[in-house]
């Protein structure tokens, strides 16, 4: 286990330098960016004078911003800087931490996200149950009908087709606000809908596969009623498997955040993201990727560690391996 | 061998017009391609002709879906909006079959140290998170058609390699391979017989899917502001458009949410049917 742990981390923190170091390469060859002053003609005293600063001013923002260093060093600087949560200054808020936007936007966007989730789960879980029991009865075929049209649109399709309904034509629920608990209904739902339709017919699938299974028709054939069998044995086994869908899913969630927020206008860290991109807030933009990248890599971490204790199996697999 | 070929393309064209779906929902994407390829002939207006004489008209003979805030004829927006989308759905389409086909087939084929490299690199590019991914190219590399091309490309054909290779590995293990090689048969015939009929099916399902996945990250794009730039409408920048006057002017926000949950669904409903024709084991 400890091997199997040990594997997944170096295996996160690899690809988490992989993505800083895109986001770095990416920030230095933006054009018109501050940081890769150093490049221009003259150095530093003709860029100051250009500038209209003396001198030592930007000879202290040069090293400041480590722009004497190698590439190497500016991005180690930039990697530490990340995870000691002391990164620079936003372009579009002078003075302003981008830490400090990230602190206030972030815990928003993530309880949207995290709502979500358990709103998805809550709902697929018995749906996925009843369409797998009922196999190609009229519930079945007509609920599965409804997920494949939820799993085939965006959050922000559902959430302008959620609008339209709930909002222009019924009048029963806000679009805009985020201080009663009304104003969330919609934003999360339209963040769960495409997760409940992918989650229930993937669990009623696998559902299917356990119901078909012999040991089911052992357990039938000793006596055991269908709750029985659904309850206390096949769905442990499918919901296993569901653990592995669920990661990919909550990295659409955290982008499907981003839009969501920009339809509801809700003031999270996608709002914040989305207006840096505009602007080219290059520092901002940079800083919420990372996090972003950060909190999917964390989270398909915590995925497979999880499905690595349920099942003995991956765990060996890797083991071996 | 002309007749065997004709006999499995009726086969798999008698499972697909069994699913009412997948014919609905087939028909209705050729129709959308016609649109899109057409909408020079057919749209009504011109999409960046304003007129301020009819700003915010409801729908009408003269402006079927209306009139947005400068005049402009949305019918005609959501026709070009449409060819965005297609451009958009099935060019970053062709770049990522290219590219999944290429690096796919050489790994499945060459294995070895070759193999496991490529695939490490489809892993990390698989773990981005590809919708940032294309933000930031959109912000580096400015708001052309091309740049978006790319910028919705650059992360979706790890997905298609990984398709291409398993097919390969799995044809090129298979027993009937061995049996065709050791009864004579010429490379040539064994791709042409064997390993194309018999790994086309997944890749034709991927595609069907991937084209609506493009079309979704091309309008999410123009959703927040970073799509194709401004007179060239986008159904992300039309919703985004009509969400900012909903209550006023329903029609704006409803006729492109529409279309574009119509046009998305309908490739998906084409590619669940295509998807249950190349599985053999579901329907004999």
């Amino acid at each position: 286990m400890l091997r199997f742990l040990g594997r997944r981390v170096l295996y996160m923190f690899v690809a988490f330098l992989c993505i800083s170091l895109v986001t770095y390469v990416l920030m230095k060859a933006a054009p018109g960016s501050f940081l890769s002053m150093n490049f221009q003609e003259g150095g530093v005293s003709q860029v100051a004078g250009s500038y209209n600063v003396s001198p030592i001013v930007m000879q202290s923002l040069v090293s400041y911003y480590h722009l004497d260093d190698p590439w190497y060093v500016q991005w180690f600087y930039y990697v530490k800087g990340f995870l000691t949560w002391h990164m620079g200054t936003s372009f579009e808020y002078p003075g302003m931490k981008t830490t400090h936007i990230i602190d206030t936007a972030f815990p928003f966007s993530f309880r949207l996200a995290l709502m979500a989730v358990v709103t998805a789960l809550i709902v697929a879980i018995p749906v996925g149950v009843i369409t797998a029991v009922k196999e190609n009865g009229w519930a079945d075929v007509s609920i599965m009908f409804i997920a494949m049209v939820g799993t085939a649109l965006p959050s922000y399709v559902v959430a302008v087709l959620l609008i339209v309904v709930f909002a222009l034509w019924l009048h029963w629920l806000p679009v805009i606000g985020y201080t009663q608990w009304q104003d969330y209904v919609l934003p999360v739902l339209s963040l769960a809908i495409p997760m409940i339709g992918s989650m229930s017919r993937y669990l009623r699938n696998s559902l299917l596969d356990q119901l078909h299974s012999e040991y089911v028709t052992g357990v039938l054939a000793k006596g055991g009623g269908m709750r029985h069998v659904v309850g206390s044995h096949a769905l442990r086994n499918s919901l296993l498997p569901l653990v592995t869908v669920v990661g990919p899913q909550l990295a659409g969630l955290m982008m499907g955040t981003v839009f969501i927020e920009e339809i509801f206008n809700l003031p999270g860290l996608g709002h914040f993201f989305t207006s840096a991109a505009n602007l080219r807030d290059y520092p901002l933009i940079m800083d919420s990727t990372l996090l972003y990248a950060g909190v999917i890599l964390i989270m398909n971490l915590l995925v497979d560690l999880t499905y690595g204790v349920l099942d003995p199996r991956i765990r060996r697999s890797f083991d071996m391996g | 061998m002309t007749e065997k070929k004709r006999t499995m393309t009726t086969i798999l064209w008698g499972r697909l017009r069994r699913n009412k779906a997948a014919v609905v929902g087939g028909c209705f994407v050729l129709f959308l391609i016609l649109c899109a390829i057409l909408a020079p002939v057919i749209a009504p207006y011109s999409y960046t002709q304003s007129n301020f004489l009819a700003t915010y008209q409801g729908p009408s003979w003269q402006h079927w879906f209306g009139t947005d805030e400068l005049g402009r004829d949305m019918l005609s927006r959501l026709l070009y909006s449409l060819q965005t989308a297609s451009l958009i759905g099935f060019g970053a389409e062709a770049v990522e079959l290219t590219l999944g086909l290429f690096l796919g087939a050489i790994a499945g084929y060459a294995g070895g140290l070759t193999d496991t490299i490529l695939m490490r690199i489809v892993d990390i590019v698989y773990g981005f998170p590809s919708l940032l991914f294309s933000i930031i190219m959109v912000v580096l590399l400015g708001h052309s058609l091309f740049a978006i091309l790319i910028a919705v490309s650059a992360t979706s054909w790890v997905g298609m390699a990984r398709i291409v290779r398993s097919q390969v590995i799995t044809v090129k293990q298979s027993d009937y391979i061995q049996a065709a090689r050791g009864m004579g048969a010429t490379g040539w015939q064994i791709i042409r017989r064997y390993v194309i009929p018999n790994s086309l099916g997944p890749i034709v399902v991927a595609v069907t899917f991937g084209i609506p996945a493009n079309m979704m990250v091309e309008s999410a794009l123009s959703l927040i502001g970073l799509g194709v730039e401004a007179p060239t409408p986008s159904w992300g920048a039309l919703i985004s458009n009509g969400d900012q006057a909903m209550f006023s002017f329903p029609y704006l926000l409803i006729f492109p949410a529409f279309t574009f949950a119509l046009t998305l669904l309908s490739f998906t409903f084409l590619g669940d049917g295509l998807r249950n024709v190349f599985d053999s084991k579901s329907t004999q």
